[in-house]
């Protein structure tokens, strides 16, 4: 038995594989966010308890400690002169034309940085040797600060990671949790080493608290932890590197459009995750995409992550009219408390309103029929914006929509197109609660040709946790001329592959077949800042040149090269539970329609039947306009969408251009 | 049509949308692909795009000092060019539409079926453009010191480079690969907003883009008179100086008096200093980008960055002054340190309007910090340049934040690392300079320690200011404390002058001691 299990804010989602039967079932449990493991508990309790059971968990533990600032009290030890590095950062402020904005806090304020005398340079020479009796008088000051948890970052450590092994092997011996930057990131740039390993500092023992606690619950299941790299990792050193778990959710998500848009033949997606207050786009070609530069709560996490681009636009962004006469829409939220105008709590119109008011939901059928939506509510809600504007409700209804929809292009062209992908090749992936009644309008907006939506739209960041290999990253900084050869890398890059290899054999990988070691090589030309991730191979030097010229439209072949970083991926391959597959091709689904209804789009109403999801079948054809009704999400179907039932159960809407 | 004058406040939005996301892509597009660390790692560029009379439709949040400098950038390029469809015109001529030597730009005019819709353009800083040192910000005293001066001319004539041209440039410039693989990069940024221009006008038709520019100014505008609106109506004055001019001794004051009449304002220069024989002079285009700068500050973050702020606003400065400095006066410092004290005195007076929303006077200067040599290593000429954080004016109800970038500037650092992995150089303190900040009910910002050891005999150059003067306190704030350079040879301290080249010793440490932020209130 494989489960798969996301903690969010509002719901815990659950999805169980019988390797037996192939089974997969999906159920959801409200969360418990002032004990989230409760949820977890008493989900589990409905899955059969006498099996083996494999768990694969992504909880937002470590994000919440990070952004509500609960993590533990942390020091850092760094080299003389450097303690305010992760105050100035990169002495950029963050708004441009705002007097009153201030760059994050630094997680460990001024009094808890201390400096070790101690020095290496950019040989990684010793130019100061560190006298460790210093640390008796850091340690008296660490207890009398009642402090447990250390980050030790010195500057070029690495090269030489010997001082700020020392300071980590003399403070663990006395009993702290120390994270020491060149085992969490040994890259350069100290800044965002620094903070990476503060993060990691300060949410680790949260982190490893909450693990603990399951792992005493759940003595006789096989437990593992998702992290944000698509992979997950075992317990033990998620307890230890929390870092790598900051947004597993929304990776989740991307693994999930990824195995479910592969199983159903399409490669190259792009991943769209609408909800209540944000919306989240990645890209799937062939791979999930990895970033090196994410950023969360202000602060850089420069680990691989996930890319994921995340905008403030959601079904509860506020429709508003401001100073000049234009219409706005988010970034302020109702959220999911007082929530839109028709849920009966708020005022605020929001784009749900607006939805509502255009009779492209179900006042009833909200969430299974759970929630009844007040439909005059919304009206009335919408209409005060609309006397604003001096337009008729529907028309600001419409706008409200039209809006919301530029707010989420823009942010799928930042993925795609600034990234250098054209959207014609791709297929988008709509999952999510409230991305069902957009897609499609972004699909032809963006010129993207077909909109999946997978059958688990609700739980797909679970099934992504259930799909997800064991991953581990490794990375070192190296600065060597391009010239350096290839015999030499690989004996640089062996102890990097050695320690992937024994890893994953320490997470249960024993079969070679079953692991895969990438080797990869960040390089530039001299002088540059940015590096590319080659794979390393005889070519290595020529592949660079190519990437180059792909990525930036030139290459210069009488430049100096420089490799940066070794980059080194131990990937042990899970055996993916296939998706349950349909054989019925019957192309009448008239029988799924449940009744008719008025729709009002921009060029007039028209009477368009509803669908009930639950009813559909395999090879089934629609032609919109149409609106597809699912207990958790509700799907639309624009004026001359084609789509169909592919034998996975997912909707295929393919988009007129 | 009719549809010509209904302007319809959803589509309104939208096309803001539209229109930003444009120069964003571009920037994207330059980032990526340019070649220095200056513009890719300390991103010191702009892009934005214009309709045909040169006015600035939107910019991207990149740098305020190139926001009201663009728009004469593409003035001059329309003005003295005959440009065709897959044209491009580079300029940097401080005196026709450029502000000093080292910042390009490039111009692309947007053609829609043989009509010229509006420009394409984009200004990065290159690090070095010929001229008297590396790195191009001499303490020169005339213009033709300061490096090669390119006026309108076309890099691009029907989608192909001038050779002539480009050849002519790269020949005048200290690293010509890295200015040609940064000038692709800018061309690219320039052909990426040109087709992204030209999609909308295929998806929207011609007529409606352009009306819906036109409304995004109007709209800009009303936004800024609304603001000009809530200032109450009368006239502020406020003064304050330049050290010197790196020349002679002398202070160079700066005098503006802001009158606010119900929806509209003045802005006049008159009574600051002639223009002066060292760089420190500003073209009429960085007193414009601080002007634009300052109200820009006062509206919210969503109103587009366009022309349309500009104008409700009358801007005067004195011909042949420090700030609108005529042919062939210096300007390299114009943009990195006038540009800032403009900024200052502007706030000083809308002060005295609206004491709630303004700040004290944040540290004033960018430090401008320029080390150069021959790497031992391989034998190659460097050039380090770098601008340095210092204290934040306290902000009414706020501290001022330390070691931040403030005003008209907000490029990133050169990380330790990347730089040791650089240059033969070692940066020994990069602290916060605790106590800098001016007293008060809110407390300015500190200042910061930069303090960079030469690893072997190299040159360097300081372009920086607040060394004498204080950024000032408000409302009975403290004012922050000055900044300092020193030598530190042989562990002797000496004090560098704000302004000037030094010869350093293997071993010589530069200290840079950036100042703080005045403070707010009475403590």
């Amino acid at each position: 038995m494989r489960i798969g299990i996301d903690i969010g804010g509002t719901f815990t989602d659950f999805v169980v594989h019988n390797p037996e039967t192939g089974s997969i079932t999906t159920f959801k449990a409200p969360s418990t966010p002032s004990d989230p493991a409760k949820a977890m508990l008493e989900g589990l309790e409905r899955v059969d308890g006498t099996a083996h059971r494999q768990l694969i968990h992504g909880s937002t533990v470590a994000t919440n400690a990070l952004l509500e600032r609960k993590g533990t009290k942390t020091a850092l030890i760094t080299t003389k002169g450097f303690r305010d590095v992760l105050q100035i950062g990169r002495q950029n402020r963050p708004s441009l034309y705002d007097f009153f904005e201030d760059p994050s806090e630094p997680l460990i304020p001024k009094e808890l940085r201390l400096e070790v005398n101690e020095r290496v340079n950019a040989d990684g020479e010793i130019q100061q040797a560190l006298d460790i009796k210093e640390l008796d008088e850091v340690a008296q000051l660490l207890d009398a600060e009642d402090v447990n948890s250390i980050a030790v970052s010195l500057l070029f450590s690495f090269l030489y990671p010997g001082h700020e092994q020392a300071i980590a092997d003399f403070l663990r011996e006395k009993g702290f949790f120390v994270s020491a930057s060149n085992e969490i990131l040994p890259q350069f740039r100290e800044y965002e080493r620094t903070s990476t390993t503060a993060v990691n500092a300060y949410v680790s023992p949260v982190m490893d608290k909450y693990i603990g606690k399951l792992q005493k619950e759940l003595p006789h299941d096989d437990l593992s932890i998702m992290q944000s790299n698509g992979g997950s990792i075992s317990p033990l050193e998620a307890r230890k590197n929390a870092v790598r778990c900051i947004v597993s959710g929304p990776a989740g998500g991307v693994v999930g459009a990824q195995s479910v848009g592969l199983q159903a033949g399409f490669d190259r997606l792009i991943t769209f995750d609408m909800g209540g207050t944000s919306t989240d786009v990645g890209l799937v070609d062939k791979q999930f995409q990895l970033t090196n530069e994410a950023e969360v709560g202000g602060l850089p996490i420069h680990i691989p992550i996930i890319d994921i681009h995340t905008v403030g636009s959601g079904g509860g962004s506020i429709a508003r009219v401001d100073a000049g006469g234009a219409l706005q829409v988010g970034p302020e939220s109702a959220g999911a408390d007082p929530g839109p105008a028709c849920y009966g709590k708020g005022r605020l119109p929001t784009v749900t309103d607006a939805n509502l008011v255009l009779g492209r939901l179900l006042p009833g059928n909200f969430l299974g029929g759970e929630m009844k939506l007040d439909k005059q509510r919304a009206i009335d809600a919408i209409n005060s914006t609309a006397q604003a504007l001096g337009l008729d409700p529907y028309q600001t209804a419409l706008g409200v929509i039209e809006i919301a929809n530029a707010h989420m292009a823009r942010a799928l062209r930042v993925i795609s197109v600034e990234r250098g992908y054209d959207p014609e090749n791709f297929t988008l992936v709509s999952f999510g609660g409230a991305g069902g009644l957009h897609a499609s309008a972004l699909a032809r907006n963006l010129g993207i040709p077909q909109v999946l939506v997978p059958p688990q739209a609700a739980t797909l960041s679970a099934l992504g946790m259930l799909m997800a290999d064991v991953i581990k990253d490794y990375t070192k900084t190296v600065m060597l001329p391009g010239n350096t050869s290839i015999r030499e890398i690989e004996a640089l890059l062996q102890p990097l592959v050695e320690t992937g290899q024994n890893n994953l054999s320490d997470q249960g990988i024993e079969n070679a077949n079953d692991m895969i070691i990438e080797r990869y090589l960040d390089m530039r030309y001299e002088g540059q800042s940015f590096e590319l991730r080659i794979p390393f191979g005889d070519d290595f030097i020529k592949d660079f040149h190519n990437a180059h010229k792909d990525s930036y439209g030139y290459a210069n072949h009488e430049a100096e090269i420089e490799i940066v970083n070794l980059y080194v991926r131990a990937i042990g391959k899970v055996k993916q539970p296939e998706l349950p597959r349909s054989t019925e091709k019957s192309p009448d689904s008239n029988s799924a329609i449940l009744q008719e209804q008025d729709i009002i789009f921009a060029d007039g109403t028209k009477r368009v039947p509803i669908y009930d999801a639950q009813l559909l079948k395999a090879g089934n054809q629609l032609t919109g306009p149409a609106l597809v009704v699912r207990p958790d999400t509700t799907i639309l179907l624009e004026d001359q969408d084609q789509a169909s039932i592919d034998p996975f159960g997912n909707l295929i809407i393919k988009v007129p251009q | 049509m009719n549809s010509s004058n209904e302007i319809n406040p959803i589509r309104l939005e939208v096309f803001k949308h539209l229109f930003t996301a444009i120069p964003e892509e571009m920037g994207a597009v330059l980032r990526k692909s340019s070649y220095s660390p200056n513009i890719k790692e300390r991103l010191d560029f702009s892009c934005a795009l214009f309709d045909a009379e040169a006015s600035m439709i939107s910019q991207a949040a990149h740098i305020p000092v190139h926001l009201g400098a663009m728009p004469l950038s593409v003035q001059y390029s329309l003005k003295e060019i005959d440009l065709a469809p897959g044209d491009m015109v580079t300029l940097n001529d401080p005196y026709r539409g450029g502000t000093h030597l080292p910042d390009i730009t490039l111009v692309a005019p947007i053609f829609v079926k043989d009509e010229l819709f509006g420009f394409a353009a984009n200004r990065a800083h290159h690090a070095d453009v010929g001229g008297m040192t590396a790195g191009s910000m001499p303490i020169a005293q005339e213009l033709f010191q300061e490096g090669l001066i390119i006026p309108p001319i076309k890099l691009i004539e029907a989608g192909e480079i001038n050779q002539g041209n480009w050849n002519l440039i790269l020949a005048n410039v200290r690293t010509p690969v890295e200015r040609a693989g940064d000038l692709r990069a800018q061309i690219a940024a320039n052909q990426r907003g040109v087709q992204r221009m030209q999609e909308l006008a295929n998806q929207y038709g011609i007529e409606d883009l352009s009306n819906y520019a036109t409304a995004l100014l109007d709209y800009t505008e009303r936004m800024t008179r609304n603001l000009l609106a809530e200032i109450p109506n009368g006239e502020y004055s406020f003064a304050d100086a330049l050290d010197d001019d790196g020349i002679s001794d002398e202070p160079i004051p700066i005098k503006v008096s802001i009158k606010i009449e119900d929806h509209a304002a003045t802005v006049d220069f008159n009574g600051s200093a002639p223009q002066q024989k060292g760089s420190v002079n500003a073209v009429y285009a960085i007193t414009l980008s601080a002007v634009y700068y300052v109200f820009r500050c006062l509206l919210s973050a969503d109103v587009p960055n366009n022309s349309g702020s500009l104008r409700p606003i009358q801007v005067i400065a004195p011909e042949s002054s420090v700030v609108n400095a005529s042919h062939p006066a210096p300007v390299a410092g114009g943009n990195v340190e006038t540009s800032q004290r403009i900024t200052d005195v502007l706030l000083g007076a809308l002060s005295q309007a609206m004491p709630d929303r303004i700040p004290a006077a944040s540290q004033g200067t960018m430090n401008n910090t320029l080390i150069g040599g021959i790497d031992p290593r391989n034998k190659r000429s460097f050039t380090y340049y770098e601008t340095i954080c210092g204290g934040m004016g306290a902000r009414p109800g706020k501290d001022g934040a330390s070691g931040i970038h403030t005003h008209m500037t907000n490029t990133l650092n050169t990380p330790v690392e990347a730089l040791e992995f650089a240059y033969p150089l070692q940066v020994m303190r990069y602290e916060i300079r605790e106590g800098t900040g001016g007293a008060g009910q809110f407390k300015g910002g500190n200042g910061v320690y930069r303090d960079i050891k030469v690893l072997i005999e190299a040159q360097a150059t300081q372009l920086s200011e607040r060394r004498k003067t204080k950024p000032y306190g408000l409302e009975g704030g403290e004012p922050g404390s000055q900044g300092v350079n020193i030598l530190i040879r042989d562990s002797k301290e000496t004090e560098l002058p704000s302004k000037g080249t030094f010869d350093l010793k293997a071993g010589d440490i530069l200290s840079v001691r950036t100042p703080g932020g005045g403070g707010y209130g009475k403590k």
